[in-house]
């Protein structure tokens, strides 16, 4: 199978947030207590609990009363994602064979790493203090079938498959332009935007954080490089100098 | 002691450099398990969640034992004179074969600016360590924690360059020096080559 994919279309979402209620459901999360914010929006934020929702965005309109964008957010499965680069528990993030990015609780050491990594802010930590968040309902998708959120989604805003199709789905209905088409060597939850992501609630270049960039690709490798270099350049020295020997004559000093 | 031994280290100095060196080990081993992903040294700690935990007090340990060398090496350590650059000038004479190096205090110039190094990197890993850690609650702490773990790094790198250079200093480039770490003893007449100014300083 190739890499699948979430295409989410903002503009054909009627909020109704039955992917929400689905994926609490199939993923057995319990309900997240909120209050009344004055928005329709709830829960306010992604929790342990809340691996996807709907972000309300009310914008000033000429046809209508107002412009309301109903926008599904979730984990994005980067293809290169900052969480899985700079995790430092083996098998605690993976990447499943559908381009999912996965978690095994009893690997994860709990030190929030992936937190400060995300380019998206998704990862949340449970009661234990292991990672949760959205995996794209791997074992679903690995037995052939949709995740929860796609498949209960009544209009089509959400909708899962081979992220190629996806993309060329996106191309046919108009779309120049893809949402996570090719940042972070592509998403695996792509949006259908007609405006600027901006107005959606997204950044319009996620990025990982730099200086994690520069970690992975300098100072990683530099501690072993480091390491062996100290040691073979000691050794080079002992043969090439041999042990310090101090003249003598240094006793009246 | 006999007449031509000079005493170098106390038993608490000694003691305090093995649990110094003892805790860096676990950490730089436990670290480059994180770094690198190394099953092996995941399990040889029990897994990787209880090498977190060893790896967070193992750097306790050494943040405490680091601090209580500050009442003996620090003011010494600080203490640049012109014969320390003329030292560093000729690299410790390490690159010739019969240097006649200038005369040193209890710690040779070398040994000053290793010290003051391990003391700015230790306090540095310290920090953000703890950062890391606890994650303190405070505005932008994503920030504190990303430039933390940048520091830490950092800080990690330099030392497995550094500590190996150390250990090569103090045992096959200089015979007779770890004995300071082990017995506490050097003869006089050993001393009296390396530190000058100390011997003298102490009557011998």
């Amino acid at each position: 199978m190739g890499r699948m994919s979430i295409l989410v279309s903002p503009e054909l979402c009627i909020g109704c947030r039955g992917c929400q209620t689905a994926c609490k459901e199939w993923n057995q999360l319990s309900g997240v207590k909120t209050e009344n914010r004055g928005s329709t929006e709830n829960p306010p934020d992604l929790t342990p609990n809340t691996f996807n929702k709907i972000r309300y965005v009310e914008l000033p309109s000429e046809t209508n009363m107002v412009r309301w964008l109903f926008v599904s957010q979730r984990c994005m499965h980067c293809g290169d994602a900052g969480c899985m680069k700079i995790c430092p528990a083996p098998g605690a993030l993976f990447r499943t064979d559908e381009g999912a990015v996965a978690f095994d609780k009893d690997k994860c050491v709990g030190c929030k790493l992936c937190v400060t990594s995300c380019p998206f802010n998704v990862p949340r930590y449970d009661e234990k203090n292991k990672i949760s968040k959205c995996h794209l309902c791997a074992e679903r998708i690995a037995n052939r079938l949709e995740p929860a959120c796609t498949k209960t989604c009544p209009t089509g805003a959400l909708r899962f498959g081979e992220r190629d199709a996806l993309l060329g789905l996106a191309q046919k209905a108009g779309y120049a332009k893809v949402y996570g088409q090719a940042d972070l060597e592509g998403l695996g939850a792509m949006y259908a935007f007609m405006d600027a992501p901006k107005i959606y609630g997204m950044n319009e270049n996620p990025a990982i954080p730099e200086s994690v960039v520069f970690w992975d690709n300098v100072l990683r490798p530099l501690a072993y490089l480091g390491l062996a270099g100290a040691v073979a350049a000691s050794l080079v020295h002992y043969v090439a100098f041999g042990p310090k020997k101090i003249e003598e004559g240094k006793k009246d000093e | 002691m006999s007449n031509n031994m000079i005493k170098k280290a106390g038993g608490f100095e000694i003691l305090n450099h093995w649990v110094l060196a003892i805790s860096f080990f676990i950490l730089a081993i436990s670290g480059f398990g994180f770094l690198f992903h190394l099953e092996q040294v995941g399990s040889a700690f029990g897994g990787f969640n209880q090498m977190r935990d060893i790896h967070n007090w193992s750097g306790v340990v050494f943040a405490v034992s680091l601090f209580l060398t500050m009442f003996k090496y620090l003011t010494v350590a600080l203490n640049f004179s012109a014969d320390d650059m003329a030292w560093l000038g000729k690299a410790g004479g390490y690159f010739s074969k019969k240097a006649q190096m200038p005369p040193q205090d209890e710690l040779n110039a070398g040994q000053k600016l290793l010290y003051i190094v391990v003391l700015l990197l230790g306090i540095a890993i310290s920090v953000t360590g703890v950062i890391m850690w606890l994650r303190p609650e405070m505005a932008d702490v994503n920030k504190w924690v990303l430039f933390s773990f940048l520091v830490h790094n950092i800080a990690s790198d330099i030392f497995v360059i550094a500590i190996p250079i150390h250990i090569y200093l103090a045992t096959l480039a200089n015979p007779g020096t770890l004995r300071i770490m082990i017995s506490g003893t050097v003869p006089v007449e050993w001393a009296r080559k390396r530190h000058a100014k100390w011997v003298q300083k102490l009557g011998y």
